[in-house]
């Protein structure tokens, strides 16, 4: 992959998570993590400016290459629609206008839900990184923040560390779900 | 109001805010996912869905419309409302952004090689399998085997003897020989490929019923 295409991948997993993360500031009413969707959507703008920017120049370099550059920008274009849709979300939560109790049934009702869960000290989770857990793989539940004395750590990686007491919010199937809570509280004990 | 109720889904209307917030959303979702595999396989057929989930988007946004607009009765309803309803819009301009994806697929594939690229670099990956002959997951519903919980991966799409079925209902059933498209982790893909090729049985999910009756035979 080139960079721009790095870029534009960049641009598109920034957009999924934007909306995971909107949708979870939306359940639990939270305007940090809505605020953090906005700052997203500023990283995303800056992002796109140096896409099209980049894109023109190669265009003006390659013009025999000038169909595949479009593509680049319309691709591009329709991934900034989907972050600002996410940030659109968001705003409501930062307005105070997300306190309709249906917001919350629906999100919770819907294929995707999102749970938080509170790691105890004799979870299974405790100590351990989010790459040796693979919790995705085993309960399809989707680690997207965690909550640690009060700081938001925004879409751990592999590496990341859980520690006992540590928030986490993760996205996935109902099914999932009980199985992921009980890893949390300990009384899960394997997979 | 006759000629608006002509144009106007009516059964949507009958649908509960919540029911109908919960569908656009849940659409909104699968729709992307849908979108950016309809370019990774090449599929008019897929991106054809995308456009029919657009257009059940759109019938969704004004019934949603209609019953919050029926619903305020005080400006402080109405200021809740009006949140719900940007959330409803939300997810239609993703649905849109999903169409305007697909129309991609107009320009010719030699234009457009880095799409699957990157779609293989991206920390959630779309990847097609089949079931093979020994597997145990055949014979059983999506739901049954709780796909996703069991592995990471959704199931978006399945090509069974009637052909395509796109974004499947839970209680769709699998057989040996249908090909999936999934969606999810490379670690979650390489274990729903243990299950497909029959190297491990599928571990179901625990049901109660089963339990009770398991015990009661122990007596």
């Amino acid at each position: 992959m080139n960079r721009l295409e790095s870029m534009l991948l960049d641009l598109k997993d920034t957009s999924e998570f934007m909306i995971d993360l909107a949708y979870s500031s939306l359940l639990y009413n939270n305007s940090e993590i809505a605020e953090e969707v906005v700052f997203l959507e500023k990283r995303m703008d800056e992002l796109s400016g140096q896409i099209q920017d980049m894109t023109v120049s190669l265009g003006k370099e390659n013009p025999e290459e000038i169909a595949r550059f479009l593509v680049i920008l319309r691709l591009q274009m329709a991934i900034e629609d989907i972050a600002d849709a996410a940030a659109s979300i968001a705003d409501v939560v930062l307005r105070g206008l997300g306190q309709h109790p249906v917001i919350q049934m629906s999100i919770q009702e819907s294929e995707v839900t999102i749970e938080m869960a509170k790691v105890s000290d004799d979870s299974i989770m405790a100590e351990k990184s989010l790459g040796e857990m693979r919790l995705s793989t085993h309960c399809g539940m989707f680690v997207i923040a965690i909550k640690r004395n009060n700081m938001y750590i925004y879409g751990p990686g592999k590496d990341t560390i859980i520690k006992a007491g540590d928030t986490l919010i993760a996205r996935g199937p109902e099914e999932g779900a009980d199985f992921f809570l009980g890893l949390a509280e300990g009384s899960e004990k394997e997979f | 109001m006759s000629d608006f109720e002509e144009h106007v889904n009516l059964d949507r209307i009958e649908l509960t805010v919540r029911e109908l917030l919960t569908e656009m959303k849940d659409i909104s979702e699968v729709v992307v996912d849908l979108a950016y595999a309809s370019l990774m396989y090449n599929s008019q057929d897929m991106a054809e869905k995308v456009r029919e989930l657009e257009e059940e988007i759109d019938d969704l946004k004004y019934a949603i419309r209609i019953k919050l607009l029926l619903a305020a009765r005080t400006r402080e309803d109405a200021k809740q409302l009006s949140g719900i309803l940007q959330v409803a819009s939300a997810a239609d301009r993703i649905s849109e952004a999903a169409g305007d994806i697909v129309k991609l697929l107009g320009v010719p594939l030699e234009k457009r090689p880095f799409i699957s690229n990157m779609l293989n670099e991206s920390e959630e990956k779309i990847r097609m399998t089949k079931i093979m002959p020994p597997s145990d997951m055949a014979g059983n519903t999506i739901e049954d085997l709780a796909v996703e919980a069991c592995t990471g991966v959704k199931i978006i799409a399945v090509r069974n003897r009637h052909g395509w079925v796109y974004d499947p209902e839970d209680d769709l059933k699998l057989r040996t020989g249908d090909d999936i498209i999934v969606r999810g982790t490379q670690d979650g893909f390489e274990h729903l490929l243990e299950f497909t090729t029959g190297k491990l049985p599928w571990e179901f999910p625990e049901n109660d019923n089963d339990e009770e009756y398991a015990r009661g035979e122990d007596l």
